[in-house]
């Protein structure tokens, strides 16, 4: 067998099984591997799903083995129908995820091909309209940090809020820094660290400083040691106990919060 | 929505804040930010064993995970302070045996007698790092109180103060009475003085020590407690008293940074705020003349600034000698703080004293203390 035959070699295949999959450019046991995780979906349509899947990842220009990674990372992708990963692929093309960046999108969150259209569309209308985000910034967050469109409303406003308010960031430092890739947990144990040791200040109305605060990307885009060593100045034993007892004042904030809002 | 609450403009927290990154940066340099960081997180407590009460709760405290940092002292000496010469002497058990400490000769050649560290003080705390808080003491049988929650720091003055079997002891600012009922827990004191200026903050002390002494400790030929403004004391008890305990009111810097309730910082408190030196210094000046000759001081504050620390100290031995003839020696403390630099972090070099600061592993203080030994 020729592994190496790319999707457009194909013969168009109409059933599921071993020697298609070999067809389709993957190897033996990598075939075996798809056939025994598709057999093991419930349903009759389960193995049709499965195989306009692989056509519409191979489309994409994905090649067999991240096609795989894809499927072991995120098995839902199995048991969507045709015309609904269409729609969906369509969608994001709409939005301005071409070729090469709907290939990135896709092979490093395979997950966003199991979101309907319509939560998709009400998530860029959220960036749009309440955040004040331009098309062509929408993509960009889509592009590198497509997890938005499964966060929770509430949490994502947030992240956003906190950015702009709380950290006086506008939206194109927050693009370029690829700020929605952080959890929240993440950016407010950075930023109240820096904030605590006198080393971040919230800019006043006319946004202005006292100090010169560092950049988002300095702040995030740095694994712990660089921020501890380049920005925060300070022992990871400081920054481990530190994030204990933030992670413990918002649990209390949140339950003061709570009972406040149900009293 | 969530972001546009209004807050006051000036809080007194934050005017607190603005005032320490004024001046706590130049005083500790390139410390402050890890000491700030702390201030601003929550603090830890200790846990001073009540030996009074019934229940022993020394055994549930340590299975939670704490020890008592006064048995986990380092005792070794260091190489980079040769000078110090340590002696410990174990007498039969652990319970019976005090650590001693003696400074055979100090800088400048002073000679200085041993710091004895009562056995009786126990002050249990989780080790560095865990931020595991206290449950609140519960009575027992007789409603006396299995342990007090305090920042384990403000101990070390206690500790420094060095009381021995008999003596006469005055607390000058003593409310809401840690500190005392650490003195008490010695055992060892023959008459204690307790003051507070503060009439209701007098009466919370009161309800502290009926909560952890009984009774008959608290009777009137062992203790007596006022409410005078302890800067006349040297003109009612010059000259009597063994040991003299002055934790004086200060800008309370975690407090002033944390509630803006009661803040210091609050604009309507300014006036009295610029005084607190002023009156630091009247109540030191008024603990040394209550000192007996040979007798010692100990100053306590529990802030970072050197205004209201070293400064008012040194004003005070030069008033002391000048005004009143009195000669005053400053006792070395560092065999205290190596002692227990595992539990706390010590400023490094100050020139007067000792002052444990803030850090998020160990989230104790900030405490200042200097002791003084009266020669004349
Ligand atoms: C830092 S607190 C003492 C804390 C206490 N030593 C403890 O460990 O619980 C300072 C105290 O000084 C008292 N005070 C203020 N002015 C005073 C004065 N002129 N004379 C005596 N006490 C005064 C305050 O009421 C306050 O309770």
């Amino acid at each position: 067998h020729n592994h190496e035959v790319g999707p457009q070699s194909r013969k168009p295949v109409t059933e599921l099984s071993l020697h298609s999959l070999v067809d389709m450019g993957f190897t033996d046991s990598q075939s075996e591997q798809i056939y025994e995780a598709t057999s093991n979906l419930r349903g009759g349509s389960a193995a049709r799903h499965a195989l306009s899947t692989l056509t519409a990842l191979f489309v994409l220009g994905l090649n067999p083995s991240t096609v795989l990674r894809l499927l072991e990372k995120c098995p839902e992708l199995y048991t969507i129908n045709e015309s609904q990963l269409q729609q969906r692929i369509g969608n994001m093309r709409k939005l301005g995820l071409v070729e090469g960046s709907l290939q990135r999108v896709v092979s490093y969150y395979p997950q966003i091909l199991t979101v309907p259209v319509k939560t998709v569309k009400s998530v860029v209308l959220f960036l749009r309209e309440k955040c004040q985000f331009t098309v062509q910034q929408v993509t960009d967050i889509l592009r590198d940090s497509p997890t938005v469109v499964l966060e929770k409303r509430g949490q994502l406003e947030y992240k956003f809020q906190y950015a702009y308010f709380r950290m006086g960031v506008k939206q194109a430092w927050m693009v370029k820094s690829r700020y929605f890739r952080f959890s929240l947990d993440e950016v407010r144990c950075r930023h109240c660290f820096l904030e605590r040791r006198g080393l971040y200040q919230t800019p006043d109305k006319k946004g202005q400083t006292l100090i010169i605060n560092p950049k988002l990307d300095d702040i995030f885009n740095v694994d712990e040691d660089g921020f501890l060593t380049h920005v925060a100045n300070a022992s990871a034993e400081e920054f481990e106990v530190f994030g204990k007892l933030l992670a413990r004042e918002w649990q209390e904030e949140q339950h003061q919060h709570g009972s406040v809002e149900a009293d | 929505e969530k972001w546009a609450v209004t807050r006051t403009k000036h809080p007194p927290t934050s005017l607190a804040l603005q005032h320490f990154d004024a001046t706590h940066s130049v005083q500790l340099g390139p410390l402050w930010p890890s000491v700030r960081a702390a201030l601003l997180s929550e603090k830890k407590y200790g846990a001073l064993l009540n030996n009074f009460s019934y229940d022993v709760v020394l055994a549930d405290l340590e299975a939670q995970g704490c020890r008592d940092f006064l048995r986990d002292a380092d005792t070794e000496v260091s190489a980079a302070q040769p000078f110090l010469e340590q002696e410990s002497e174990v007498v039969g058990d652990e319970e019976s045996s005090g650590v001693s400490i003696s400074k055979k000769s100090g800088i400048d050649g002073q000679q200085l007698s041993p710091l004895h560290l009562s056995p009786h003080i126990k002050c249990l705390v989780f080790p560095r790092g865990d931020i595991t808080r206290f449950k609140p003491a519960r009575p027992d049988m007789c409603g006396l109180l299995g342990y007090y929650l305090m920042d384990a720091a403000s101990l070390l003055p206690c500790l420094a103060l060095d009381v021995q079997e008999g003596h006469n002891v005055l607390d000058l600012c003593a409310a809401p009475g840690g500190k005392t009922l650490a003195l008490l827990q010695t055992q060892s004191i023959g008459y204690l003085c307790v003051n507070d200026a503060s009439v209701s903050r007098t009466l919370r002390l009161r309800k502290v020590l009926n909560s952890y002494v009984p009774k008959p400790l608290l009777a009137d030929e062992k203790l007596r407690i006022t409410s005078f403004d302890g800067t006349i004391w040297g003109d009612i008890e010059r000259n009597t008293f063994d040991r003299v305990l002055i934790d004086v009111p200060c800008t309370t810097d975690r407090h002033s940074l944390m509630e803006d309730d009661n803040n210091i910082f609050s604009k309507s408190r300014t006036g009295e705020r610029r005084k607190l030196p002023q009156l630091q210094l009247e109540l030191l000046m008024a603990g040394i003349e209550a000192t007996c000759p040979s007798g010692e001081i100990l100053y306590s504050t529990c802030t970072l600034s050197q205004i209201q620390n070293q400064s008012v100290v040194e004003q005070a031995i030069v008033l002391a000698r000048e005004n009143h003839g009195i000669q005053l020696q400053v006792v070395d403390l560092r065999p205290l703080t190596h002692m227990f630099r595992k539990t706390f972090h010590f400023a490094p070099d100050l020139h007067l004293g000792e002052m444990v600061i803030p850090h998020l592993a160990a989230n104790f203080g900030p405490i200042y203390m200097c002791k003084l030994r009266r020669l004349t």
